[in-house]
């Protein structure tokens, strides 16, 4: 599972304690791998968005080894399962920070757990580097916070683009994940949206444990919107529109790239045959970097298609390496390297460089797909 | 006008889903007069059984319907045998914990067998659709009603016509006595564990696959659905469960519609505090119907307290004064200074649960008061941080005090149920109440803790700060126990009727109760609040109400140092056992098992 196995984790804290501080001075030269700290959920509401990232980290780790490792030495991450709890955490990040041998965090996943972990990172001088953090107050946290989650500012417009100018929609209904990325994201969309001409019929947020949307869906109907806009995660977003063509709502559906996963496909059936969705890469990308990305996923894991969570840790986790190629493993320098980074292959990004005033990385790719014959695939202009 | 009609026959179809595990409940609170935290588990477990059926064996449908009640109804027996029934002659409270951590072992189970990705469970009928108002219904909407319709009425026809049936309805009104008659007890529990299981397993997998998509998340939500529904409807009462469901679907469905998606859940809640305010028994319970708990005395038993010498509480606050001048890592700290402040929420809870009687499941949204009302005092007023967090814990104890208060009249359980709904109302007014809580963006950057313009950054003085103010708070609340306050307060617990008699006031004591709890619960959200720079309104969720109703069950109702010895275990050994990854849940819920199995008193007892 994890890239390190968990015997060899304890046998390396325990080798840390009783060796003391002496011996830590060797083991920087030593063939100890490089390790990076993880905090996520592995357990709790949130745990299958943590072991989506195991899976992306791990591919990444692969090739990060097959390709001779950070300057010979290995690269390793240790994860330390939150529960997306914010207590949980704040403690992690104390373990980390008083690690020595951790050079810098990724996560957490939920923004409560991260935000409220950044103080302690920011302080002790420890990157956290939120790759799924798309709160826009995450990188303000300090120098410290950096983040590669694409900029709702950036998506949202792509995403009115498609669904008012390319597919000529005028009056959307817009369903939204009732989180601080849902709601940041809503407020991308609508502006973006109004500003190519359309009309918001109606909006509705719904909070992530909802499976019911039948009554949501009366108030679509009557809002008579010719489309709608599907700002969910897969789960959730399988869930609206099975009960949206149930309830026999026929309109066009488009949805933000958080449902791109072979599981809204099976959860959704044929639901959600021709959905629209604006997403960073599609099966058939013809971008090198992706076709090794589909066709390593594949291979390692018994011919699962990824998602985008298993994207965005397998660039996080490339970025991870470029950055400790560069600042090797100092903290300060790690932290440095980031602003130094240039043009890292990425999956989402096509090639990631950082805004050093926003920490953040600007110019997300974006494909137009569409769900045909229960597969995805690049939307060939035809209306539907 | 037609919209009406659809939303009326949306608020039925899911009031139909909750039904099912409404009805489950219902049986098992009738017979054994408790809330089964792990009819959600038994839920999710045959969720997962029908998709092994459904998707690896591909037996037909009625056919796993009969695997999925077998092997539901065996997971019943095996809690009741092994789970329940060594607690049956221990204080009431100890099986409502134990079902809490059962919970918690069945749904690790479920994760770590199924991961934790969520799956399709494709229906196995035909997908034919009827069209009625501006909507449609399937052939599964017909067949979950039929199945919530008929277990409901076969249970009536069995309660009333068979001989078990008696035997059941007689264990429910007086144990006792049925025992004396020769109705085997032991026999009446394992069957209605059995059918109640059957039942939870079959609703998990029908709602699996009306949804198509089960993943282990769905245990809490069924859970709580379930037993809002439930009590609407009259603990107990199998017909009332049914009845309640579809009221609490009605109320839901209307409630999006004149108010929008957001405030859903806020209606089912304040459903439940209205009905419970109005009529204490339920909607459907009879007026002659003897009362549903027993007198709060047997619910939280007294037991022999372990008395812990002074020198040594003496020489155990001073090791952990002391504790930061030792070589300990940061790391250690801070797990102490969570330990802390979930110590300070516990002395909160053992006050009010343990001390006055009243067990409430929604303390974490005294945390939230407490938070908010810090977090905005320093941010929009400027208000200092050390007196905005004394701030947060006055607008607790005024606010808590004031939204608890109609639950005043209510016992045992159902002080829970209400508390449990209040703290669910508090988290959705946070979400939507945007213009001063900025809704679920939450608030963030808030300042790091103060004291007299120092700031506290480093974890050694946060640690100091924290350890502190819950030493002071104890010692508040420990002087307050000896005193005549704290007698009153115990012989409202005691038996509210005597306390009556006796000329105590049972809604002003109660208020005070709540009044020194709620301080000390907000004063706990707001150091969290400066402490984690961010919050929305996840970061309190009813997790944490139940982890804080764990600890001080765990440490010993009403005990001081109980609260605090309970928060330093259950922060402790979840990081303890994070070697075991994820298994850790695992192995926590386990070791919770056999503490309650075998100290259900408590680890220091009740005071």
């Amino acid at each position: 599972m994890s890239n390190i196995d968990r015997r060899s984790l304890v046998k390396g804290s325990l080798a840390v304690m009783m060796a003391g501080a002496a011996s830590r001075a060797a083991f920087a030269q030593s063939s100890e791998p490089i390790l990076l700290g993880v905090s996520g959920p592995l357990t709790g509401p949130n745990a299958q968005y943590g072991t989506q990232w195991k899976q992306g980290f791990d591919l990444a780790l692969d090739e990060i080894m097959a390709a001779g490792g950070i300057n010979g030495r290995k690269l390793a991450y240790q994860f330390e399962d939150s529960q997306s709890d914010p207590r949980q955490s704040v403690a992690i990040a104390q373990k980390f920070v008083s690690d020595p041998r951790i050079v810098m965090e990724l996560g957490d996943f939920s923004s409560p757990a991260s935000m409220a972990a950044s103080p302690i990172y920011q302080r002790g001088g420890l990157v956290q580097f939120g790759f799924t953090n798309s709160h826009p107050d995450f990188t303000k946290g300090g120098d410290f916070m950096w983040s590669t989650s694409v900029s709702q500012a950036d998506e949202q417009p792509l995403l009115a683009a498609y669904a008012v100018k390319r597919l000529g929609l005028k009056k959307l209904a817009v369903l939204h994940l009732n989180t601080d990325w849902g709601r940041t994201s809503r407020d991308y969309f609508v502006k973006a949206a109004k500003g190519y001409g359309a009309e918001i019929a109606v909006t509705e947020g719904y909070i992530a444990e909802e499976r019911d949307f039948r009554s949501t869906l009366v108030r679509v109907r009557d809002a008579s919107p010719d489309g709608l806009i599907l700002i969910s995660y897969y789960s959730d977003g399988a869930l609206i529109a099975r009960q949206a063509r149930q309830v026999g709502l026929k309109q066009v559906i488009c949805a933000a790239s958080s449902v791109y996963s072979p599981k809204f496909l099976e959860l959704g059936g044929e639901a959600v045959e021709d959905v629209h969705l604006g997403t960073r890469y599609f099966p058939e990308d013809p971008r090198p970097e992706v076709k090794k990305f589909i066709a390593g996923f594949k291979a390692k894991y018994g011919g699962q298609e990824p998602d985008a969570f298993n994207a965005y840790s397998y660039d996080a986790m490339n970025m991870a390496a470029a950055v400790v190629k560069i600042g090797g493993t100092d903290r300060r320098a790690v932290r440095d390297a980031f602003a130094k980074v240039k043009d890292v292959s990425s999956v989402i990004f096509g090639s990631a460089t950082f805004d050093v005033e926003s920490r953040r990385v600007k110019g997300a790719m974006n494909a137009e797909l569409v769900v045909r014959k229960g597969q995805f695939a690049l939307w060939d202009g035809k209306p539907t | 006008m037609s919209s009406w009609l659809d939303y009326t026959i949306n608020g039925l179809i899911v009031g139909n889903v909750y039904a099912l595990v409404a009805v489950g409940l219902a049986l098992i609170f009738g017979v054994s007069r408790l809330i089964n935290f792990a009819q959600g588990s038994i839920y999710l477990v045959g969720a997962y059984i029908g998709w092994v059926a459904v998707v690896q064996l591909h037996t037909p449908l009625p056919l796993t319907i009969i695997v999925v009640a077998v092997a539901a109804a065996l997971v019943g027996l095996i809690i009741e045998r092994f789970g329940l029934r060594p607690l049956q002659n221990s204080v009431r409270i100890a099986p409502l914990l134990a079902t809490i951590g059962i919970s918690f072992v069945l749904d690790q189970l479920v994760m770590l067998t199924f991961s934790p990705n969520p799956r399709a469970l494709p229906s196995q009928l035909p997908d034919v659709r009827f069209q009625v108002g501006g909507g449609t219904i399937g052939p599964l909407d017909l067949l979950i009603a039929g199945v919530g319709l008929t277990s409901a009425l076969l249970l009536f026809v069995f309660l009333r016509y068979s001989k078990l049936g008696w035997a059941v309805r007689a264990a429910s009104q007086d144990r006792d006595a049925a025992m004396q008659m020769g109705v085997d007890v032991n026999r009446v529990n394992q069957a209605v564990f059995g059918i109640a299981a059957a039942l939870g397993g079959v609703s998990g997998m029908l709602v699996g696959m009306y949804y198509n998509q089960i993943d282990t998340a769905m245990s809490l939500q069924a859970t709580l659905k379930g037993v809002v529904a439930e009590v609407v409807g009259g603990a107990g009462n199998v017909p009332g469960a049914v009845i309640g469901s579809l009221l609490l679907g009605l109320v839901e469905s209307y409630g999006v519609a004149v108010f929008g998606t957001s405030y859903r859940n806020l209606f089912a809640f304040l459903l439940l505090v209205v009905v419970l305010v109005l009529r204490p028994n339920g909607l459907f319970a009879s007026a002659r119907q003897a009362p549903p708990e027993p007198l709060t005395g047997t619910f939280i038993a007294p037991s022999r307290p372990v008395r812990i010498p002074r020198w040594a509480l003496l020489a155990a606050a001073a090791i952990f004064a002391v504790l930061p001048f030792f070589p300990v890592s940061f790391y250690v700290l801070q797990t102490l200074i969570n330990a802390w402040l979930l110590g300070m929420l516990a002395l909160s809870l053992t006050l009010v649960a343990g001390t006055i009687g009243q067990v409430s499941l929604g303390h974490a949204a005294l945390l939230a008061i407490g938070a908010y009302t810090s977090a905005l005092l320093s941010m929009t007023l400027s208000v200092p941080v050390g007196l905005s967090i004394i701030g947060g814990g006055l607008m607790c104890a005024a606010l808590g005090t004031a939204l608890i208060s109609p639950s005043f009249r209510l016992r045992g359980h159902y002080v829970s149920i209400a508390t449990l709904a209040i703290g669910e109302i508090v988290s959705l007014v946070i979400l939507n109440w945007e213009s001063v809580t900025r809704g679920p963006i939450g608030i963030s950057g808030i300042p790091p803790l103060s004291l007299f313009g120092y700031d506290l950054i480093s974890p050694t003085s946060i640690y100091w700060f924290s350890f502190a103010v819950m030493v002071v708070l104890a010692l508040l609340q420990g002087r307050l126990l000896t005193s005549h306050l704290g007698r009153s307060f115990r012989a409202i617990r005691d038996d509210d009727i005597a306390a009556r008699a006796y000329g105590l006031s049972l809604n002003r004591y109660k208020s005070l109760a709540f009044i020194f709890g709620g301080f000390a619960a907000g004063v706990s959200g707001g150091i969290a609040a400066h402490l984690y720079s961010y919050i929305n309104h996840e970061t309190f969720n009813t997790q944490q109400s139940i982890l804080a109703l764990t600890v001080v069950i765990l440490g010993g109702l009403g005990n001081v140092v109980g609260a605090i010895l309970g928060s330093v275990a259950l922060v402790g050994l979840p990081e303890v056992f994070r070697i075991a990854a994820e298994y850790r849940i695992l192995i926590y819920g386990i070791v919770l098992l056999l503490l309650v199995r075998f100290r259900p008193q408590g680890l220091l007892g009740t005071m």
